[in-house]
């Protein structure tokens, strides 16, 4: 009888300690589990719509960071000087920005955004429950926004190169690649989405969100693919890449929705935006009504007289000094973007005959690049012809380029770029150009400091990023 | 399956001993009285046959009646609070009385070693710090830890601000997890109960950390606040690894065993206590005396700031106002008083039986507290009942219960940090004090015309009149423990027992501000109010085997075997929503302009598998004691391995040693080496998606930042504690020593992931925090003499508690400041590697007109802190005093900054030596502006007079003429915080705006006051 008790009882602790197969599950209600998401049905969509979302997050500040190199306009901030002094001064007299500062965006939120294009391009392929052409539409959206991530990253990074590979465990460095191979990668990796979108059949296996409208379908999306395809390739083809480049963007831009007889705005302005809105958890676009982002003084006074484009992008407002010692004043409010959720667009056709006026100047059409930038002169600007002709110098024909991509693509992310595409940064204006506060132009963001730690003690050289 | 063949093996050697049968033997009985040196009876006493499993308890007459061998026995008698006696008694006699001494040495009792066992104090093998009854409640405090301080050796128990209600924190041998756990266990009677803090609302009013619902800052308090210290027996501390270990992956910040009252048989005793008091502000920091218009507005300002026309009225439009203040004098108002400046009775009613008939026994209390704060409209009131009932059935079934039930309210204010521009000791020291704030004839509040720290402005009087911020705690606790004698006779006994406990809490809170207030508009909102509820539920049991073996070998006094298992649950559910822009008189967020939701729920489950071997040798003189326990948990990353926590330990008695001098008692060496692990936190092993938002009206999902780790475990703390204990002059002279040295490896850390990877960080287990510290306390009789008598106490701390590495599979994780901390500019703890976890990290010029950088400024651990406690007994007197002395150890004294900035430090104007300018304008502007931190950065030392009590017992003749039928009288009249002496600035060096926290509690930023509280109590006993 007793040792039946004590052989019970004792039994029982077994029983508390090891009962069932897995006693200790707890599930996690909060957030999402990575691998719970993974068999989700729903996870698919609230994964594509993450990677818009973060696309999105990102541009906003890829506008504002380009437009105060590309002194297109500044940041004044009353209480945080910083905001100027980390772009246009960086570390005092040195010709060079903080990596600990202000001025390293443009990559922890690309690269997240990369990590979430991993994880959904895992998903896509993992699926069981997609057809083959759904996975080949998807595959195509994912490794579009990849290029598409990446060709920001390396727009601000340039001669430093970047890091092209998302591994799986996130704590093992994934090695700096040369800007020529980041090009190479981003028109590679395009030229796959695209042929994924060819074979992508009628849709997309998850809703694109309304401000893609127009090209939510694989062929339509292939589109777009082709845009910033020829924008990757354009940018590559000044950066060293030559002609080749120039033959890739004229067979992309082909397929692309270019649209060399917009007669109207509308028509220039059909393309792709991120929308905005200020529901409870969506965001505001962070550069229409900022009482804080300002145009340079110049962008009115080198304008053209007569030219349409200046009532549409500026205002004048009341003057603002620049924060203490930090730069000079300006009277003038950004207007591009109407309000806080007015659409930012990604790419319209207005960039892209430019782009394709860019591409015919140097692949012999130089008439065909004339007609596209008085097109553009006429529709936007309600300006005469130029006095570029087809007989012109290349030297002419860029200023000219330059100069309308100046002012249609203003604070779209353009003009520190092309400056720097056609060596041309020394041509921005200092508007403090000497004493201790002396403004200089930054040809490259640097890398995060954080991302410098971390590579510094790798040992390891090819590991090691540029600049750090 | 190691584990289970363990478990079989000692399953298989239990059997083994049940085989056995019971030998008759020849029997005779022993019959006495026990009683107190030239007093009462002691009922309760054990009466024990020494060396044999054979006893008895005295009965309310102090007799007992005990079965004895045949032959010459040896009887022990034990008695709470007695010292113990043996007598030898003859295999003739029939009688034996004993007359006990009182233990005020506190050398006696039992200590606490395992789930079911426990052993002698003189024979325990690690450091033993416990607080009876009578030394815990001899002054009321807010809260149990209050009661606490300063009794604790090795413990170190802050106030987080002066709040009715609680709000304390105890931290046992310095910091041991940066991240994870820091709060000791808390056992009652078996129970693991929650001493968690859970934020309310206030933050959605004070906004001190954003426009999130609730914060770190809100003045939590925590559920040990719950406890009436008035139904509590004795409270244990378990302080180094080898005393914790039994308790496994919870327990590397010590376990504080907490024991209540129980029935004792005879007729059932009644005890009522009434106390009536009062508290007061303790210590005012004052204020700066305005005198004329050019003090407000100086003609000529010292400052060279941009707002120099401007001050100290903070704007343009505020002087014509402050003229007609100061015309031509300011007349100025005190408005620490007015606001702080509360002295409303405080009432405590306690009740409580104690009795037992036949096989029951039984405690019951019911205790009602009504605490007023020293600050407009605050309070607590705590409201408990409690029932323990022991229950035995037939001779070898025991089962006891206990439920306890408490209401808890707590109406705290806002106080603390803040960025409304409505705490009150952060908002006076932007507002000249020249403006009468009261309410006007009309009914209408004043309007504050001055600048406020550059957020709002705003009435503090009007502000402190309207906004709620309360909860309300509605409590349960139950235990039951099921013991069965499975097995006994002369030289075994097995004992198996299961227990059970529960604790569960459902906290309601409030927050409300009412769209009129003036401060109101400023968040874009008017009005705002705000729900927090949480449900708590944990539960533990367990199931324990003990054997004990008492051979009759001559060198072997027993051994005690003991194994089982236990399981935890745990789950917390908190759900919160505010409301901004209220309607008018709606004092709901229904309706509201914004409204935002939170919920939220963790969980765990936990189970563990023990056996602990102890033994006694040579005579008792040789103690050992050896144990393993084995632990799982749903928060490792690995919920089905087990973590195995060892612990080995001895203690050899020198009584009466030859070799030291004729005063020597006892001398007992002790020596321990233990494990115990602190689990990870909830959600630590999951890798998660986070919430992307919305675009275009749909939800998305995006990584989290930081990436779990499937594959995290417990932080592991291995503890080596060696010590000396030993008494002298006839016990009246004890003396301890313990030297420890505790090493935390496999901390929660987060690693840095390089942002090109996509993610910014990793929780990992790596880096080694190590603490060692010295504990010495010394109790003597230093003089005693007819009904006189003197006792004295001291109790001596210092740690010294490092960063060893912060090494994680051979990378270094670079310093990082500890979370739930402000900036440079304030100053913080950083862990880095290599240096002490407790230097604060501020800015500071290197050399005199260097560049500012981020560094270190000095310590927050005090070189030592050491109490005092002296007990005089003169008759029916006595008079009892504890004093603490806290030596070094630095504040961030926010406050003073706060104060220096708005101009209002009392000693503001005063010449500062060695400069041409003032005391104010020199630390704010000369130092703290140019970039020098360390102006606030400032001793917390202190000799603080917790406690004193004077009282006096009624003599029998009088109690019993003037009350019919009670027992005893006693009255009693007692202080908290009646005195300090310190050079600190504020109110109070031991004050954190962040509440409990593991680091960086050295916060002084805008607390609620301390008070001076009084207490008048009258003890009855039936």
């Amino acid at each position: 009888m007793k040792k039946g008790l004590i052989l019970g009882l004792a039994g029982a602790t077994l029983l508390v300690a090891a009962c069932s197969a897995d006693p200790l599950s707890i599930p996690n209600l909060n957030s999402p589990t990575v691998a719970g998401a993974s068999g989700d049905a729903a996870a698919l969509q609230l994964q594509a719509t993450g990677v818009l979302r973060q696309l999105r997050g990102g541009l906003g500040g890829y506008i504002t960071v380009t437009a105060r190199f590309g002194r297109e306009g500044y940041i004044y901030t009353p209480n945080e000087g910083r905001n100027t002094s980390h772009f246009l001064i960086g570390l005092s007299g040195a010709n060079k920005l903080d990596p600990a500062g202000f001025a390293v965006g443009v990559w922890g939120g690309n690269y997240g955004n990369l990590r979430d294009l991993f994880n959904l391009k895992n998903v896509i392929t993992g699926s069981t429950t997609l057809t083959a052409a759904q996975k080949s539409a998807g595959m195509g959206f994912a490794r579009t926004i990849e290029a598409l991530e990446l060709l920001y990253v390396i727009s601000t990074r340039d001669s430093l190169g970047a890091v092209t590979q998302i591994n799986q465990n996130a704590s093992e460095l994934a090695p700096f690649v040369s800007r020529d191979s980041v090009y190479r990668y981003i028109i590679g990796t395009l030229n796959a989405a695209d042929a994924d979108l060819v074979a992508g059949g009628a849709a997309f296996p998850f809703t694109i969100q309304q401000g893609f409208a127009g090209f939510t379908t694989p062929a339509t999306f292939r589109q777009f693919n082709r845009a910033i395809a020829a924008r990757a390739a354009v940018y590559h083809a000044t950066r060293g890449a030559g002609a080749p480049a120039w033959a890739q963007a004229q067979t992309a831009i082909a397929a692309s929705f270019l649209n060399r007889t917009a007669a109207n705005a509308a028509a220039m302005n059909v393309g792709l935006y991120h929308v905005y809105s200020t529901a409870t958890g969506d965001a505001l676009n962070g550069v229409g009504q900022n009482a804080d982002f300002l145009a340079h003084p110049l962008h009115d006074n080198q304008m053209e007289v007569g030219d349409l484009r200046g009532s549409k992008d500026s205002i004048l407002t009341v003057a603002r000094n620049a924060p203490q010692g930090l730069g000079i004043a300006t009277d003038l409010a950004i207007a591009r973007y109407a309000t806080n959720t007015s659409p930012v667009p990604v790419i319209r056709n207005e960039e892209l005959l430019l782009l394709d006026a860019e591409i015919r100047w140097n692949t012999g059409d130089k008439a065909g690049a004339v007609a596209n930038l008085n097109v553009v002169r006429a529709v936007s600007g309600g300006l005469p012809a130029s006095t570029v002709t087809a007989a012109s110098t290349d030297t002419q024909f860029v200023d000219e380029l330059l100069r309308q991509r100046r002012y249609s693509l203003f604070v779209e992310g353009h003009r520190w770029v092309d400056h720097r595409r056609y060596g041309r940064l020394a041509a921005l204006p200092l508007d403090l150009p000497t004493g201790t506060n002396a403004h200089f132009v930054a040809r490259v963001m640097p890398l995060p400091q954080a991302e410098c730690l971390v590579r510094a003690r790798a040992n390891d050289p090819l590991l090691a990023g540029p600049g750090c | 399956m190691g584990t289970r063949k363990l478990v079989a093996a000692i399953l298989a050697f239990s059997l083994a001993l049940g085989g056995s049968e019971a030998r008759a033997q020849g029997t005779r009985e022993v019959t006495g009285k026990v009683t107190q040196v030239g007093g009462m009876p002691l009922s309760e006493a054990s009466v024990t046959v020494l060396g044999q499993p054979i006893g008895a308890r005295t009965n309310e007459a102090g007799e007992y009646r005990l079965r004895v061998p045949a032959g010459e026995v040896t009887l022990l008698v034990r008695a709470i609070g007695y010292k113990r006696s043996s007598v030898k008694v003859g295999a003739s006699a029939a009688t034996q009385d004993f007359a006990l001494e009182k233990d005020v040495l506190q050398l006696e009792g039992v200590t606490v070693t395992g789930a079911a066992t426990t052993i002698d104090r003189r024979n325990a093998t690690t450091a033993v710090a416990s607080v009876n009854t009578d030394e815990l409640n001899r002054v009321p405090g807010r809260s149990i830890e209050n009661q606490l301080s300063g009794k604790v050796l090795g413990a170190r128990i802050f106030e987080n601000n002066g709040a009715p209600g609680g709000g304390a924190q105890i931290q046992i041998r310095g910091a041991t997890s940066i991240l994870g756990q820091g709060d000791p266990l808390y056992v009652i009677d078996g129970v693991i109960v929650s001493n968690a803090s859970i934020p309310n609302a206030a933050n959605s009013i004070s906004r001190a950390s954003g426009t999130a619902i609730s914060s770190g800052q809100d003045n939590a308090v925590n559920r040990l606040a719950d406890i009436n210290p008035s139904d509590i027996e004795s409270v244990e501390v378990l302080k180094s690894a080898a005393a914790s270990a039994i308790y496994g992956s919870r327990a590397t910040n010590g376990v504080v065993v907490i024991t209540t009252k129980r029935g004792r048989s005879g007729a059932p005793s009644w005890n009522i206590t009434q106390r009536v008091g009062t508290a007061a502000l303790f210590r005012k920091i004052g204020f700066r005396e305005w005198g004329t218009i050019s003090d407000l507005v100086p003609a000529n300002d010292p400052l060279t700031t941009a707002n120099e026309s401007i001050e100290w009225v903070g704007n343009a439009a505020a002087i014509p106002i402050a003229q007609a203040l100061c015309n031509p004098n300011c007349t100025n108002y005190d408005y620490e008083q007015q606001l702080f400046g509360r002295t409303d009775p405080t009432y405590e009613t306690l009740l409580s039986t104690r009795g037992g008939a036949g096989n029951t026994k039984y405690f019951a209390s019911v205790s009602d507290k009504q605490e007023a704060g020293i600050m407009l409209r605050t309070g607590a009131r705590r409201t408990s009942g409690r029932i323990n009932i022991d229950q035995t059935i037939g001779s070898n079934l025991t089962v006891s219960g206990g439920l306890g039930v408490t209401r808890n309210f707590n109406q705290r204010g806002i106080t603390n940090n803040n960025n409304a521009g409505i705490s009150p000791t952060y908002d006076l020291g932007y507002i000249p004090h020249v403006i009468d704030f009261r309410r006007k004839a009309d009914g209408s509040w004043p309007v504050n015309p001055f600048y406020a720290g550059g957020s709002s402005v705003s009435n503090p009087i009007a502000n402190t009149e309207y906004i709620k911020n309360s909860e309300e705690v509605w409590r349960q606790t139950g235990n039951i423990r099921i013991a069965y004698q499975a097995f006994s006779n002369a030289q075994h006994n097995v004992n198996v027992s299961y227990a059970a406990g529960l604790d569960r809490f459902h906290q309601d809170g409030i927050g409300f501000s009412p769209p009129f207030l003036q401060f109101e508009p400023n968040d874009t909102f008017s009005g705002t109010s705000s729900v927090s509820t949480s449900q708590n539920f944990q539960m533990n049991q367990g199931v324990n085997v003990v054997w004990t073996w008492t051979p009759t070998i001559p060198w072997i006094n027993s051994m005690t075997t003991s194994f089982g298992g236990t399981a935890e649950d745990q789950v917390q559910k908190t759900y919160r929503t505010m409301g901004r822009g209220l309607l008018p008189t709606v004092g709901l967020s229904s309706g509201a302009a914004e409204t935002s939701v939170n919920d939220g729920r963790t969980a765990f489950k936990d189970q563990s598998l023990y056996i602990n071997e102890q033994a006694l040798f040579l005579n008792e003189a040789l103690s050992v004691a050896v144990g393993v326990r084995m632990d799982r948990s749903s928060a490792n990353g690995d919920r089905e391995q087990y973590y195995t926590f060892p612990k080995y330990s001895a203690a050899y008695r020198f009584e009466k040693p030859w070799w030291a001098s004729e005063y020597t008692d006892e001398i007992k060496l002790r020596a321990s080496w233990g494990q115990s692990g602190n689990r990870p936190r909830w959600a630590d092993r999951d890798v998660l998606f986070a919430n992307g938002g919305i675009i275009d009206g749909r939800g998305s999902l995006v990584s989290a930042g930081t990436l779990g780790n499937p594959s995290i475990k417990p932080e592991t703390m291995s503890e080596t504690d060696v010590g000396i204990d030993a008494s002298f002059f006839g016990q009246r002279m004890n003396f301890e020593l313990t030297r420890y040295e505790r090493v935390i490896t496999g901390l929660l850390l987060t690693f840095p992931l390089p942002p090109s990877s996509g993610l910014t960080q990793q929780i990992v287990n790596g880096g080694q925090l190590s603490v060692k510290g010295w504990e010495f306390g010394i109790t003597g009789i230093p003089y005693q003499s007819g009904e006189f008598t003197w006792t004295s106490r001291m109790n001596y701390t210092s740690n010294r508690q490092n960063v060893d590495n912060l090494l994680v599979d051979g990378q270094i994780v670079p310093n990082f400041a500890v979370p739930g901390s402000f900036g440079s500019t304030y100053g913080r703890n950083r862990i880095a590697s290599g240096l002490r976890s407790t230097l604060i990290w501020a800015n500071a010029p290197l050399g005199v007109g260097g560049a500012v950088r981020d560094t270190i400024v000095g310590d927050a651990n005090p070189y030592h802190q050491t109490q005092f406690v002296n007990d005089f007994t003169f008759g029916r007197w006595n008079v009892s005093t504890l004093l603490d002395w806290r030596n070094g150890g630095l504040v961030s004294n926010m406050t003073n900054n706060l104060w220096d900035e708005g101009g209002n430090s009392r000693d503001f104007d005063e010449p500062m030596p060695g400069t041409n300018t003032t005391k104010g304008l020199h630390r704010y502007y000369d130092r703290f502006s140019a970039g020098d931190s360390r102006v606030y950065i400032q001793s917390g030392t202190y000799l603080k007079l917790r406690e004193v009590t004077v009282s006096y017992s009624a003599p029998a003749a009088f109690t019993a003429k003037y009350l019919r039928g009670a027992k005893d009288l006693r009255l009693s009249l007692s202080g908290r915080n009646l005195w300090v002496k310190t050079d600190y600035w504020s109110y109070d060096p031991e004050f954190n705006n962040f509440g409990n926290t593991n680091f960086n509690r050295f916060i002084d930023l805008a607390p609620f006051p301390t008070s001076r509280q009084f207490f008048f109590s009258v003890d009855v006993g039936y």
